[in-house]
C-alpha cells in the first residue's frame, strides 16, 4: 500500500469505514459510474431516487449541524466522504445551492422558527432553490442592486429584474437580495428573502425567461419579479441586514472537496492523452510539453488539497495553505487553458459539432470553462480579493462588490 | 509521516530564519558575492551546529535520521535569505548519490558539516544532458584514475569531496575525488551560487557504488536536488512577493499607493497563486523523497518546473513593480532575479523538465 500523506485520527478512520460499509450495502448498481449532467436529462429519476436514499441515511447536507438534520461533519470528514463516494464510483449528490448557500445562511442568521421551517425541506428535496442575486446593472458590484422590497402588511413585495438565474428549470424557491431601504448606504438597505415561486398553488409574480448560453443550452434565465410576495417571516437575518447574510452565504465553503477535486481533472487528462495518442501525436515535443504542463497543474491541485487536509486532520487551521480565491483562480484558469489546448490537439474534428449543436466533451468543456472565471466572482475580482485581503494591498478607491 | 507541517518543523524553521537574519543579511550576501568562493565557513559551521547538514543522514552514520521533509523547510528559509554556500551541492546532490550508492565513507563528515561536497558531471560547452561526456575513468595498475574536465560545478572551489560522473566504456561511473586536479572559478551570472571548472589529469579516485551505475546515481541525485531546489525557489519567490507588496504599499504615484493600481495588484495576486501551488508541490516532493520514493521521479520533476516558473515570475515582477530603482545594482531585486533565472535553468529549463516529466509518465 502506498503511504498516506494524511494521518487520520481513529474516529476519522472509523467514519471512513462506516461510509464505505454503507455504500457497499446501499448504493444501487444503477447509479454506479453515473456522472451528473449539467442540465435536465433522462437520468433525473434515477438521481432523484438516489438522493432520497442519501437523504434518508443522513448523507445530504452533511456539514450542517446535527440539530438541523445535518451530520455535523468537519471539512476533513466531508473529504473522507467524498473520497469514499469516489472509490465506490457513485455520484456524491448534494442539494445544490440550498445545501451550500441557503442552509448555512439560515443556520447563521435565521430564527429558530425559520430553521425549523426551511431547513428540513432542503434536505428532503421539497424545496429546490435558485439564486436571485445578480441584476443587469449589478454584477461584480452586487451591492448596487435595485430590485425593491416593500413591506405590505405581513408580506414583502418584490419588484425588479434578476439575471443569470441558474437552475431555474428545476427550482420552486428563489433566494433573493432586494433593496428594502433606498435611503440607507449601499450595503445597508438590502434584505435576504426566501421567495416561493408559487403561493397556494398559484403563480407568485416570478417569471423566468430562459437565456441560451454559448453552448446552445438554456440553463439560466432572466427573472422578472412583478409584485412577488413573500411573508416577512421569510426574510433571513432581519430587514436591511441582508448583505451580511449574503456574505456568510458566499463564504461558507472550505476544505471538503480538497482531496477529490483533482479526480475528475485527472480522468480528463488521461482521456486527452488517449485521444492524442490515437491521433499519433504523442511523440511531438510540443504536445508532450503541453501534456506535462497539464499534468503538473492537476498534481498541484491534488497536492495543495492534501496539504490542507493533512493540516486540518492534524488539528491545524489550514492557515497559509491557500483559500477559496487562490484555489478558484488555479482550477478555473487551468480548465480554461487545458480545453483550449485540447481543441488545438484534436484539430479539424474539433471544429465539427453534432446535429442540433450537439457538443462532444471537449467542445462543451472548451465553451463552459469560459464561465468558470465569471460566476462566483470573476477572475479579476478574485485577484482583487487576494491582493487586498491576503496580501494587504490598499483597497480600490471605489470599492465594488465583494463577490 | 503526515504531509502536515509539524511543530518541530516550524520551530526548526524559525531557528534557521533567526540565524540567517543575524548571520546572513543581504549585506553579508553582497560581501560574499564579491569573492570567488562565496563561502562563509562560520555560517556553514553554525548551520551544522543547528543540525542542518545531518537532517537527512541516517542516525547510524552520524546524522539525525530525519529527512527531506525537514530539509525542505530549512531550505525554503535559505532561499528566502539568498544564502550562498554549498548546501544544495552537498545535501541536494552529493548526499543522495552517497545514499543511493550505499557508500557510507563520507556520511559522518557530511552530517557534521566537516565535509563540503559536490557533484561534477557537465561537459564544458555541453548541455544539461552532457553527463560524463568529457570525463573518463579507468581502473589502472596504479588504481582508479580520472581524466577530463567538468564545467558548471556548483561550489567546485570549496568542495572537500567531488563526486564525478565519468565515462567507463559505454556506461558511466561515479568516482570520489578528494584532492588533485585543478579548479578554476567561473564568474557566475548569479554571484550567490559560485560555479567552477574542474580539470583532471590522471587523478587518483575511488568508485562510489557499482561500476557502470553512474547514470542511475545521477538521476537519483537530480531528483533530490530538484526537490530541494524547488523548496529553495519557493522561499526565494515568497521573499520577492514580500518585497513587491511592501514596496507597493508605500510607493505613491498619482497621489495614491501604486498597490492600489490593479495592474500591480493582480501581478501580486498571481504571484501568490503560483507560489502556493509550487509550495504544495515542493513540500509534497520532499515528503515523497522520505515516504514514497517510487513517486519521486515524477513529483520532483514537476515540483522543480513549477517552482522555477513561480520564482522567475515573482522575481521578474518584483523588478517591474520597483520601477527604475529595481534596475539598479544597489537594490536587492536583481540578486533574486538572477538567482531565479539561474535556478530555473539549473539541471534543465522548464521545457526540459516538462519533457522529462512526459517521459516519466510514460506518455
Ligand atoms: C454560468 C453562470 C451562472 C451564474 N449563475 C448565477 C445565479 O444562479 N444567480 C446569480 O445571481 N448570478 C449568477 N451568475 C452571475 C455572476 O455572479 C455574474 O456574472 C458575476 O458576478 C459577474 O457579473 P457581470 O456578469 O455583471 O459582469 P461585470 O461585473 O459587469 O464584469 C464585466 C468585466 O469587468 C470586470 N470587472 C468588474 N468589476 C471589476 C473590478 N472591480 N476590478 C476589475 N475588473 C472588474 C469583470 O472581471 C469582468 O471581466 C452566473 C454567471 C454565470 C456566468
Amino acid at each position: 500500500m502506498t503511504p498516506s500523506p494524511i494521518e487520520y485520527t481513529a474516529a476519522q478512520r472509523e467514519f471512513r469505514a462506516e461510509v464505505r460499509d454503507w455504500l457497499a450495502a446501499n448504493a444501487p448498481a444503477e447509479v454506479r459510474g453515473l456522472r451528473v449532467p449539467r442540465g435536465p436529462s433522462d437520468l433525473d429519476e434515477r438521481l432523484a431516487a438516489w438522493a432520497a436514499t442519501l437523504a434518508e441515511a443522513g448523507y445530504l447536507c452533511v456539514a450542517w449541524p446535527t440539530e438541523y438534520g445535518g451530520r455535523g461533519l468537519t471539512g476533513v470528514e466531508v473529504s473522507i466522504m467524498n473520497e469514499e463516494f469516489g472509490r465506490a464510483d457513485v455520484p456524491r449528490l448534494t442539494r445544490g445551492m440550498g445545501e451550500s448557500l441557503v442552509g448555512p445562511a439560515i443556520i447563521a442568521h435565521g430564527t429558530d422558527e425559520q430553521k425549523r421551517r426551511f431547513l428540513p425541506p432542503i434536505i428532503s428535496g421539497e424545496h429546490d432553490y435558485c439564486q436571485g442575486f445578480s441584476e443587469p446593472d449589478a454584477g461584480s458590484d452586487l451591492a448596487s442592486l435595485r430590485t425593491t422590497g416593500v413591506v405590505d402588511g405581513d408580506d414583502l413585495v418584490l419588484t425588479g429584474q434578476k439575471v443569470w438565474t441558474s437552475g431555474f428549470w428545476k427550482a420552486n424557491m428563489i433566494f433573493v437580495l432586494c433593496r428594502t431601504n433606498p435611503d440607507a448606504p449601499k450595503h445597508h438597505g438590502i434584505s435576504y428573502v426566501l421567495l416561493p415561486l408559487e403561493r397556494d398553488g398559484r403563480p407568485n409574480g416570478v417569471e423566468f425567461r430562459p437565456i441560451t448560453r454559448i453552448t446552445g443550452k438554456a440553463l439560466f434565465a432572466e427573472t422578472f419579479l412583478t409584485g412577488a410576495r413573500a411573508p416577512l417571516d421569510n426574510v433571513i437575518g432581519g430587514l436591511d441586514n441582508g448583505w451580511r447574510v449574503a456574505m456568510t452565504t458566499l463564504g461558507s465553503e472550505r476544505g471538503g472537496s480538497a482531496t477529490t477535486q483533482h479526480v475528475a481533472f485527472l480522468r480528463q487528462f488521461w482521456q486527452l492523452v488517449d485521444e492524442v495518442r490515437a491521433r499519433g501525436l504523442i511523440g511531438d515535443v510540443r504536445v508532450r510539453e503541453q501534456l506535462a504542463w497539464a499534468y503538473t497543474q492537476v498534481e498541484t491541485i491534488r497536492m495543495a488539497g492534501l496539504a490542507l487536509v493533512a493540516d486540518l486532520a492534524g488539528g491545524g487551521t489550514g492557515r497559509g495553505l491557500g483559500n477559496g480565491s487562490t484555489s478558484k483562480i488555479r482550477w478555473s484558469e487551468y480548465q480554461r487553458r487545458l480545453t483550449e489546448i485540447a481543441m488545438d490537439l484534436l484539430g479539424p474534428d474539433a471544429l465539427v459539432v453534432g446535429d442540433g449543436y450537439d457538443l462532444d466533451h471537449w467542445q462543451e468543456e472548451f465553451l463552459v470553462t469560459r464561465s468558470h472565471t465569471i460566476w462566483g466572482g470573476t477572475a479579476e475580482v478574485q485577484r482583487n480579493i487576494v491582493a487586498e485581503r491576503v496580501l494587504g494591498l490598499p483597497k480600490d478607491p471605489a470599492p465594488g462588490g465583494t463577490r | 509521516m503526515s504531509l502536515a507541517t509539524t511543530t518541530e518543523q516550524r520551530e526548526l524553521r524559525a531557528t534557521v530564519r533567526r540565524f540567517l537574519a543575524d548571520r546572513m543579511p543581504l549585506t553579508r550576501v553582497r560581501e560574499l558575492m564579491a569573492t570567488d568562493t562565496a563561502f562563509d565557513r562560520q555560517v556553514w559551521d553554525g548551520l551544522a551546529g543547528l543540525g542542518v547538514q545531518g537532517l537527512a543522514v541516517p542516525q547510524a552514520h552520524g546524522g539525525a535520521g530525519y529527512g527531506f521533509g525537514e530539509l525542505a523547510h530549512v531550505v525554503e528559509e535559505c532561499g528566502a535569505a539568498l544564502l550562498p554556500g554549498p548546501l544544495l551541492a552537498t545535501i541536494g546532490l552529493a548526499l543522495p548519490v552517497l545514499l543511493a550508492a550505499d557508500d557510507h565513507r563520507y556520511l559522518p563528515g557530511v552530517a557534521s558539516g566537516r565535509t563540503v561536497a559536490t557533484v561534477a558531471w557537465l561537459a564544458p560547452g555541453g548541455g544539461w544532458d552532457s553527463a560524463g561526456e568529457s570525463l573518463t575513468v579507468a581502473n589502472t595498475d596504479a588504481g582508479w584514475r580520472l581524466s577530463g574536465s567538468a564545467s558548471t560545478v556548483l561550489d567546485g572551489l570549496v568542495a572537500d569531496l567531488v563526486l564525478v560522473v565519468a565515462g567507463t566504456g559505454a556506461a558511466s561511473t561515479v568516482v570520489a575525488v578528494e584532492s588533485g586536479g585543478t579548479r578554476t572559478a567561473l564568474p557566475a551570472l548569479d554571484q550567490t551560487r559560485p560555479l567552477a571548472r574542474l580539470d583532471f589529469d590522471d587523478v587518483p579516485c575511488t568508485p562510489v557504488g557499482r561500476v557502470g551505475d553512474g547514470a542511475r546515481l545521477l538521476d537519483t541525485a537530480l531528483d533530490t536536488a530538484g526537490t530541494l531546489l524547488a523548496a529553495e525557489m519557493v522561499g526565494g519567490a515568497r521573499a520577492c512577493l514580500d518585497m513587491a507588496v511592501g514596496y507597493a504599499k508605500v510607493r505613491e504615484q498619482f497621489g495614491r499607493p501604486i498597490g492600489q493600481f490593479q495592474a500591480v495588484k493582480h501581478k501580486c495576486a498571481e504571484a501568490l497563486v503560483a507560489i502556493e501551488g509550487a509550495e504544495a508541490a515542493a513540500r509534497y516532493a520532499a515528503w515523497a523523497a522520505d515516504e514514497n520514493p517510487a513517486e519521486l521521479p515524477v513529483v520532483a520533476t514537476l515540483a522543480k518546473a513549477s517552482a522555477a516558473q513561480a520564482y522567475f515570475r515573482a522575481a521578474a515582477d518584483n523588478v517591474q513593480i520597483h520601477g527604475g530603482i529595481g534596475f539598479t545594482w544597489e537594490h536587492d531585486a536583481h540578486l533574486y532575479f538572477k538567482r531565479a533565472k539561474a535556478s530555473l535553468m539549473l539541471f534543465g529549463d522548464v521545457g526540459a523538465y516538462r519533457r522529462r516529466l512526459a517521459d516519466r509518465l510514460g506518455l
